[in-house]
């Protein structure tokens, strides 16, 4: 039987009534209202007051606008940019204004004072069971939130509901290169082998056993891109040097370079072992992306517009992502039939998508308020006290 | 001392220093496992040729151990110099395994071309007793006490008894990594076991590299 290939024109949703938008929105606003305000770490100077006012109000906007217009991913990517923009503003003022550089000296290491993100959780996770160790130079409580305790347990609190959506709406590294992939209107390369999509399980597998072995998160000591634009070791020796020259190398090739080529997240897709440490969690939460199959005409859009590169020609035909699916949405706002839909386990495909995309945007939404908007806000504070 | 008591206090050390050894070869035997062919037996048939070859590193420390003293266990240069070398080979035996690995695949990979029966086999015997060999010989900290202690022994066999008590000591953690062998093998775990291979080969030749400049890299 013949296939119909035909790319068929967008269909742009009608929009929302602006008062049920609205509505819809309340719950968000007051939340946002009170995350802001009561946000942990938060001071009483002015400008702290006036950085909650402005992150409340963009987190409130962007919602209500993707209540009205029924898109998520321009919405969300405009909230995930300014998250990858500002977090390193933020982190980089504290850490000047509290160290005097980026640079991590050893003594602060052994001192427990290395501030800790959650990209190496999967690598603490056999030190762990084999010695009860924790190997971060972190502490467990730590200061001002920075803790290991603190951050793992808003991980697993974000992950349980969201699965593999943490890398769409809560990590503070992928919105450098996602602005980076809106920037060339169209991609310079567009043939990427698929077999890279499992280099993030290959570099999870090598930096698990390595950690273990050397008794350190290996992929913070060696392989972190984002070590270009928070901390990193105080270049002592040849090695740390080397280190240092690995960080800046891979920032610029896959959160610079490849992303502006390819218009795809590449350090995510290609390379992230949390990314693929996350995307076990998919099979966990009950939000997932799937593909009504009668109601899809291959055109593929959708693998095209996916920036993590998890649709295949095949998973389409099986009516559903890949394990490595984010849930930004792009796939769902760019497909004409509306084959794609949000879906919540257990329900039938075609069983109110609307209603399952509202579920998920509210759990995502409100973690990304708690989390993601402290660290605007934050990020925000930073340059309303530098410059005024 | 006693043969019985030497053999007990070995089979002890190795036995509480079991995780260590676990952690130290899980880099190179994880991946290079993953790169077989499923089966249970395969995988039996690839650790005890990959134990094996550890003991005869075993054994051919023991003999340098007792033969030069436990100086050469302890003097910082020669050891970071053995290190460095024997880095560089794991290196170099782990990307040969990485690049004759795309040769063999189950039979469910989705490429046939990729199927080459009996070419994974060789590369199994001779990769397994390489890795196993340079493992053997690698100067992990309980490696280094048991080489001490071996150097002290009144007769290079008692030093070789030893030896043998602790590598069988050790051994026992070995066998939690049978349970790789049900895995069921597709192109996406024999290329992730690739890659895997190549990233752990590149850090091994950059350690290898600085120890064999002279540099200390994390307390060797």
């Amino acid at each position: 039987m013949a296939t119909d290939t035909r790319i068929l024109p967008l269909a742009h949703p009608a929009p929302r009534g602006i008062l049920w938008s609205l509505f819809l929105t309340l719950p968000i606003l007051i939340w946002s209202l009170f995350m802001m305000f009561f946000r942990p770490g938060a001071s009483a100077e002015l400008l702290s007051h006036i950085a909650s006012a402005i992150t409340a109000l963009f987190m409130t906007v962007l919602f209500f606008m993707m209540m009205r217009t029924r898109n998520t991913y321009r919405w969300r990517r405009i909230f995930f940019v300014s998250l990858g923009v500002l977090f390193p503003i933020g982190f980089i003022h504290n850490l000047i204004v509290m160290r005097g550089s980026m640079g991590i000296p050893i003594e602060e290491m052994i001192a427990g004072r290395t501030p800790f993100c959650f990209m190496p959780i999967p690598l603490l996770i056999l030190p762990a069971v084999f010695t009860r160790t924790l190997v971060f130079p972190g502490s467990i409580v730590g200061a001002s939130g920075h803790g290991i305790a603190v951050m793992v347990a808003l991980w697993l609190a974000l992950t349980l509901v969201m699965g593999k959506g943490w890398c769409s709406y809560a990590c503070f590294f992928g919105g450098i290169e996602e602005g980076v992939a809106a920037i060339p209107a169209r991609a310079r390369i567009r043939k990427l082998d698929p077999r890279w999509r499992y280099l993030p399980w290959a570099v999870l597998l090598a930096m698990v056993l390595l950690s273990l072995a050397i008794f350190e998160p290996a992929y913070c000591m060696w392989l972190c891109p984002f070590k270009a634009v928070t901390e990193y070791v105080a270049a002592r020796n040849m090695l740390g040097l080397v280190q240092n020259v690995i960080f800046v190398l891979l920032f610029a090739g896959l959160v610079i370079v490849l992303p502006f080529l390819t218009k795809k997240r590449t350090q995510c897709a290609w390379f992230c072992p949390f990314g693929a440490f996350q995307s076990i969690f998919n099979k966990i939460s009950i939000f997932e992306m799937k593909i009504d199959k009668e109601r899809c005409k291959p055109c593929l859009l959708c693998q095209n517009a996916c920036p993590n590169l998890s649709l295949s020609k095949e998973s389409v035909a099986r009516g559903e992502t890949l394990l490595s699916c984010m849930k930004c949405g792009a796939c769902v706002d760019v497909c004409p039939r509306k084959a794609i839909v949000w879906h919540i386990k257990g329900t039938q495909i075609a069983w109110k998508p609307e209603r399952a995309r509202l579920m998920f945007l509210y759990s995502a939404w409100a973690l990304a308020v708690m989390f993601g908007g402290s660290i605007i806000a934050q990020g925000i504070y930073t340059i309303l006290h530098v410059f005024i | 001392m006693p043969v019985f008591a030497s053999c007990g206090e070995a089979l002890v050390l190795g036995l509480a220093s079991g995780p260590a050894c676990l952690a130290s070869c899980g880099p190179v035997l994880v991946p290079s496992l993953l790169a077989e062919r499923t089966g249970f037996r395969l995988h039996a048939r690839y650790l005890s040729v990959f134990l094996a070859a550890r003991l005869l590193g075993y054994m051919l420390f023991a003999v340098v151990a007792w033969e030069v003293g436990m100086l050469a266990s302890i003097l910082p240069t020669p050891r970071l110099l053995m290190m460095g070398a024997v880095y560089v080979l794991l290196a170099g035996v782990l990307l040969w395994y990485a690049y004759s690995a795309r040769r063999s695949c189950s039979p469910s990979c989705a490429d046939s071309k990729l199927v080459q029966i009996g070419e994974s086999r060789n590369r199994g015997v001779t990769g397994a007793a390489a890795l196993g060999l340079l493992t053997g010989l690698n100067l992990c900290p309980p490696f280094v006490a048991a080489g001490i202690r071996a150097a002290q022994m009144g007769s290079l066999a008692a030093a070789l008894l030893f030896f043998a008590a602790f590598f069988i000591g050790t051994s026992l953690w070995f066998v939690p990594f049978l349970s790789l062998g049900p895995i069921v093998r597709n192109q996406a775990v024999l290329t992730v076991a690739r890659m895997a291979m190549v990233l752990i080969a590149l850090y091994y030749l950059s350690m290898g590299i600085a120890m064999l400049l002279g540099k200390k890299v994390y307390g060797y």
